[in-house]
């Protein structure tokens, strides 16, 4: 049986065991990468350097939305665990109405398109276009609030409380924190499209656009997952 | 990103003062780098470190009077100190204090401390959202402290299993302060597990590929991914909880067709990865400890990481093990059992790992050291009474007795808290500059291990002679006789107590006379990992010159040769510490970027529970907290995580030359 | 060893296994049954098994801090480890917890195994006291008519009882650590616990799972009587209702309880000044809906929850320890005269809440619409307390 060394002193190599790489570094030699990843392109850009290759905020994200998916997991759990728990006449089969909320998981869709768009015009720093889309997908998301509320209160209307039942308190639940991350999402679009306005935004403006881009992607899918478990399949 | 120049030299810094941007038009930056407000406003991890641990200290006295309460209560039979009403809320905040307002931010004081420097990185990934984590915890501890003096703590068991959590059978606002207290602290959890995982992940030095990371590192990254997928799950429990309680909701009530298992479920699968998030930053601490004090590398690193990646894995497969009694049949039962057992095989391997890491070194026997040892020992007599009831029908015996108690006492005292003492007198003059006392040291070593095997040591007895948990009384009519009669060994537990306590004394008392010790060596045990790389108390930037590093145990590499040849190793020492620290101040970068401080961080840590209270008395103060919180979003934006050039106004006329890197950032 | 120290070894260990003769009533190495014995027999092995690593390790951990000690010696190698070591290392254990893992499963499922049983006993949790009921069953050497007590289950001997339980508000568990594991009774379920006693006597057992202010307080026992004795306990139990001879004391006492105690405990045959049966009502009184049955209250021997003994102490610790042969004698004696814990009884009739904590204080059960959890305290005259007592004394 051999002693084993691992890791004898070095000189500086890539993640994978490779010697240092300047061109994968944006051309920066391994001498100017020293503080904690910053240098400067040619351009006098600030560019940062992280270990990943993955921007911080873009990896933070990512790590948020994964976080989000076991939240999201719990309430569709407690959903799908209290679904038939309501009385004869107030269950999915008397409420859902599949023509209208498909139309408005549509609507949300097509916020997805538009939010592609806005992260497209500002990776192409149209920032023009990228205010309009921007806009746009607000819009769209606001529209499927409304649906939401209409929705809600058509329901309510029928006789479906909160506390109804199990099944009324945990749908509530489910959909009404969805409601919230797209609400959240919507004031976030607005935001981001008054700070682009005023110059206000820190740091890389696509970025922050792509950044807005993945959550609102995510709560859209989050939707699809609600809208097929809750609303298409069956009790 | 902006670079404030400065002079290579690192004497005499003369760096233009410089008074920051305003938000909003007309709140000035913070700049002060003395006083409260140095701290306050700061966004520096290693004084968010240093807050976080003397904020968990405190919170580990006032669950540790809470312990004492208890063992007091219990000392004899048909005890009278507390009423059951007391005791109930007693051992529920004691449970509660331990695990998320101690044991829980007294790791992230390590995590938050140590990551950056030791991967050689300046700060954390995201300054500001490491003080708001930092803030948003301590307020949310306070919050559900405060509930003492607002009509009684919470009653219902740190479980809170329904339905003995709702409203009937829980009337007071305890458990309301509970939940809401518990939401606030998992957002400061939730931010900082992603504020670490990004920075270990992203921040690394130039060199430092994952396989070269310190184990410290490692544990806390595998803490951080368990927290960020733990958290979620008893979030939703709690908002299910707080919806019950407080809007008429159903979720845990039996009349209206509730399952009480679904909240067990969801607890356990946030509680187990919680056993696990207590215990691996311990782990961490002492692997780094021991071959320090062992002159020898941590034997079998690679196992030791991949063990502890392992254990959060199967950590997420065996909550049902809390739930053997509970009634979920005997598959379920089978399979969690079996799962069970498999978890004890990393967990052996550590413990393989660090008596090998002993073996064939040359031991020297600090406090740190005695107390890393200690953790070996008291660990594995809890790991094996883990494995007497991961025998699921052996634990249909031994759940919800004393038994337990002992078991996770020696888990979590015997691992989490003496790997965290450990941490302390090791990285003590890392943090402050100043040496613990060794002599005190040991005398707190030697009482805490008395104490704790005194005072948990018996509880195996009582557990085995069927004395229940949670009892705010026993009788002596089911103590029994003879040898492992009940009566003499809860005494003997509550002696322990007093033992302990006088243990946990010393060290305060340790910490307080530090203050007149003469300045620490800059490498006072021979260490071996970065953090040790520059001077201590580190500058605020950490580093002079940002490391490259060529291997694991790159300042051990630094200051000793190996001068062997093929497989016959020497080391020969080259240089000492300070020599290589100096060499490194020498080699100053030019230019060295650090956050700026930032009043947001506290501002919308402090409206969370003013919308807490605003749950449980007035909605009009739920609008007045969320305005704070908006209000504070907003200035964050707006701020910008750095100080442009462009924001700072002109240097102030002769301004104070002497302040190194005002407001830098 | 020297033959000395091997003589001190030994009564050292016969010192220790002459302590564990009369341990604690609940200990959980001290089978009294096939359910308990199975597990026992799987749990001694795995604690020995532990016992044997753990010193193995110890040994390793000591040898090792006093022989590499800093002495002066060199630095050692920085070896990082040893692969096959490591290896090795990692599937001892797991060969050792393979060897563990497979009689555990097999005992799982005998555990849970329910198609032998020979006699139903049914039992509900409610805060803070267990009641016991027999449904109508072949079983038990055959029940014709309900049978509803509290606090003790009386089971017959060599007889493999299935308890089935549940609970009316929060989460119980119920558990005699001599005869078998605990099992949780959860409200909407029913959970089941096979039970059963080698020999006749007391088993102690206490709710294992935290149910709210007085969980210490909510106790049980479980008692085995041979075949014959447990027939008369059946018989006794659905014995017609004898009432007090008029113008004595427990004749007072009849009216005391109608009029103070007969809203929330049944006392089955009790008739009014009509001849019309009482039916009590504790669903209307009660948060949890239901009181302990008090028709054969003196054949019990604990009260309120199994917390206090009905016997004086020198009668219980004759009941308690008295042989095999003898004890269902001495149970079915059941309450008499001279044996009563009046000191207890008396405490728990004068102020009940004082006794064991409840929530009972009026102004605090707005969240249980007024309804008290446990005895409220009923103002009861040390008179009225004399002829209660007197009363129940006769309910047997």
């Amino acid at each position: 049986m051999a002693d084993v060394t691992i890791d004898a002193p070095t000189e500086p190599t890539e993640g994978d065991g490779t010697p240092y790489d300047p061109a994968a570094h944006g051309g920066v030699p391994e001498s100017q990468l020293r503080d904690h990843g910053i240098g400067h392109a040619a351009d006098g850009h600030v560019i940062h350097h992280t270990s990943t290759g993955l921007s911080n905020t873009k990896l933070a994200m990512w790590l948020f939305l994964g976080s989000e998916c076991l939240l999201f997991g719990g309430l569709i759990s407690t959903y799908m665990l209290y679904r038939n728990r309501h009385s004869e006449n107030l269950g999915p089969d008397q409420l859902w109405d599949i023509p209208f909320t498909s139309a408005s998981s549509f609507v949300l869709l097509m916020s997805s398109l538009t939010m592609v768009l806005a992260v497209s015009a500002a990776g192409r720093k149209d920032e023009r276009n990228t205010r309009l889309w921007l806009t746009v997908t607000a819009l769209l998301g606001g529209l499927f609030i409304a649906g939401q509320v209409y929705e809600f209160t058509t329901f309510y209307r029928e006789g479906l409380g909160y506390t109804t039942s199990l099944f009324s308190s945990s749908f509530y639940t489910l959909t009404g924190f969805h409601g919230v991350h797209v609400s959240v999402g919507i004031i976030m679009l607005i935001s981001l499209m008054a700070m682009l306005g005023k110059d206000k935004v820190h740091g890389d403006k696509a970025e922050t656009v792509e950044m807005v881009g993945l959550y609102w992607h995510f709560v859209d899918i989050v939707w699809i997952v609600i809208f097929t478990l809750v609303y298409l399949i069956p009790a | 990103m902006v670079i404030i120049e400065r002079p290579a030299d690192s004497t005499a810094v003369a760096v233009p003062a410089v008074t920051a941007s305003s938000t909003y038009g007309y709140l000035r930056r913070p700049v002060q780098t003395t006083g409260w407000r140095a701290w306050a406003f700061s966004v520096d991890h290693k004084k968010i470190g240093i807050m976080y641990g003397v904020a968990a200290m405190a919170f580990f006295l006032i669950g540790g009077i809470e312990a004492g309460l208890i063992r007091l209560q219990l000392a004899q039979p048909d005890g009278t100190i507390l009423s059951a009403e007391k005791y109930n809320q007693m051992f529920t905040m004691h449970a509660t204090t331990m695990v998320f307002l101690f044991v829980m931010p007294m790791a992230a004081a390590f995590a938050n401390f140590l990551l950056p420097l030791q991967i050689g990185a300046r700060d954390v990934a995201f300054p500001r959202l490491n003080a708001l984590s930092l803030w948003v915890f301590l307020f949310g501890g306070i919050f559900i402290n405060s509930s003492w003096i607002l009509g009684g703590a919470a009653d219902g068991g740190w479980f809170m299993y329904a339905p003995n959590s709702a409203v009937p059978y829980s009337p007071t606002n305890g458990i309301d302060f509970w939940v809401l207290g518990l939401l606030i602290t998992g957002i400061a959890s939730l931010a900082s597990a992603v504020n670490l995982i990004v920075t270990v992940l992203n921040m690394r030095a130039p060199g430092m590929t994952l396989m070269r990371m310190p184990i410290f590192t490692w544990m806390a990254l595998v803490v951080q991914f368990l927290l960020l997928f733990a958290m979620p799950v008893i979030t939703v429990a709690l908002f299910l909880l707080m919806f019950q309680r407080n809007f008429g909701a159903t979720f845990f009530s039996v009349e209206a067709g509730a399952d009480p298992l679904l909240w067990q479920h969801l607890f356990w699968i946030f509680g187990h990865p919680e056993v696990y998030i207590l215990v691996l930053p311990s782990f961490g601490i002492i692997s780094e400890v021991l071959p320090v004090f062992s002159r020898k590398p941590l034997f079998g690193y690679p196992f030791v990481v991949f063990s502890g990646a392992a254990i959060g894995f199967v950590g997420w497969g065996v909550w049902a093990h809390h739930m053997f009694a509970s009634g979920l049949g005997p598959v379920s039962v089978a399979v969690f059992s079996v799962a069970t057992m498999a978890i004890a095989v990393p967990t052996g391997v550590k413990i393989v790992n660090w008596t090998l890491t002993l073996w064939g070194g040359k031991l020297r026997f600090t406090t740190a050291m005695l107390f890393a040892v200690g953790l070996i020992v008291e660990f594995t007599v809890g790991g094996l009474s883990g494995v007497t009831h991961a025998v699921a029908p052996s634990d249909t015996q031994q759940t919800d007795t004393y038994y337990i108690v002992a078991h996770f006492h020696y888990v979590l005292f015997g691992g989490a808290v003496l790997g965290l003492f450990a941490g302390m007198y090791y990285w003590w003059p890392k943090a402050f500059g100043r040496m613990l006392s060794e002599r005190l040291g040991k005398w707190n070593f030697w009482l805490m291990i008395i104490g704790m095997n005194l005072t948990f040591g018996p509880m195996h007895i009582l557990g085995l002679q069927g004395q229940p948990r949670r009892m705010y009384v026993w009788t002596d009519y089911r103590a029994g006789e003879g040898f492992f009669n009940g009566a003499l060994w809860n005494m003997v537990a509550t002696i322990g107590t007093v033992i302990l306590t006088i243990g946990v004394i010393v060290f305060l008392v340790n910490v307080w006379v530090s203050r007149k010790h003469p300045p620490a060596p800059a490498d006072p045990w021979d260490a071996r990992s970065l953090e040790w790389l520059t001077t201590s108390p580190p500058k605020e930037h950490n580093f002079d010159r940002t490391p490259t590093v060529h291997a694991l145990d790159e300042f051990f590499h630094r200051k000793y040769e190996d001068v062997g040849e093929g497989d016959q190793h020497e080391y020969v020492q080259r240089m000492t510490g300070e020599q290589v620290i100096a060499e490194e101040e020498a080699n100053a970068d030019a230019h060295i970027h650090l956050p700026a401080p930032s009043y947001w961080p506290i501002v919308l840590a402090f409206g969370l529970p003013v919308m807490a209270y605003g749950v449980l008395y007035n909605v009009l103060l739920i609008a007045a907290g969320a305005a704070i919180v908006l209000m504070a979003v907003y200035g964050w934006l707006l701020e910008g995580a750095d100080a442009h050039e462009t924001d700072y106004d002109p240097p102030a006329d002769g301004g104070d030359s002497s302040k190194e890197l005002v407001a830098s950032g | 060893m020297t033959r000395r120290s091997r003589l001190a070894l030994l009564a050292l260990v016969g010192a220790l296994v002459a302590g564990c003769a009369n341990d604690a009533p609940q200990d959980t190495w001290d089978p009294a049954g096939p359910n308990a014995q199975q597990i026992h027999d799987l749990q001694w092995k795995v604690f020995l098994a532990a016992g044997v690593v753990g010193v193995v390790v110890f040994a390793v951990i000591g040898y090792a801090v006093v022989r590499y000690r800093d002495r002066g010696q060199p630095i050692p190698k920085q070896t990082h480890g040893r692969p096959a070591l490591e290896i090795g290392l990692t599937i001892l254990p797991a060969v050792i917890l393979l060897g563990v893992a497979i009689p555990t499963w097999q005992t799982i499922f005998d555990l849970a195994n329910t198609s032998d049983t020979e006699c139903v006993v049914n039992v509900t949790g409610q805060q803070w006291w267990w009641e016991v009921d027999y449904p109508v069953q072949e079983g038990c050497g055959g029940i014709d008519e309900p049978i509803v007590t509290s606090g003790q289950m009386v089971i017959p001997i060599d007889t493999k009882v299935l308890v089935r339980g549940t609970s009316r508000d929060v989460i119980h568990s119920f558990w005699i650590p001599r005869l078998n594991g605990k099992k949780d009774m959860v409200p909407g379920r029913v959970h089941t616990l096979r039970m059963n006693a080698d020999e006749p006597g007391i088993y102690a057992g206490q709710c294992a799972e935290f149910c709210g202010l007085s969980h210490a307080n909510m106790r049980m026992e479980v008692v085995a009587l041979d075949q014959a004795d447990f027939d008369a306990w059946k018989a006794n139990q659905n014995a017609a209702y004898v009432p007090p001879a008029p113008d004595t004391a427990a004749a007072e006492g009849e009216e005391a309880f109608i009029t103070n105690c007969a809203r929330c405990h049944q006392v089955d045959g009790l008739e009014d000044a009509d001849g019309e049966p009482i039916i009590a009502r504790p669903d209307l009184n009660i948060w949890t809906g239901a009181a302990p049955n008090l028709t054969k209250f003196s054949t019990r021997n604990t009260f309120a929850g199994a917390s206090w003994d009905t016997l004086a102490p020198a009668c219980r610790d004759d009941v308690w320890n008295s042989d095999p042969a003898t004890f269902g004698e001495k149970y079915l004696a059941g309450v008499t005269d001279e044996c009563l814990n009046e000191v207890d009884l008396r405490e728990w009739l004068r102020d009940a809440p004082a006794k064991k904590p409840m929530y009972t204080d009026p102004e605090k059960l707005g969240p249980t619409d007024g309804l008290p959890r446990g005895m409220p305290y009923l103002a009861l005259s040390e008179d009225q307390i004399d002829v209660l007592i007197a009363y129940l004394l006769e309910r047997k």
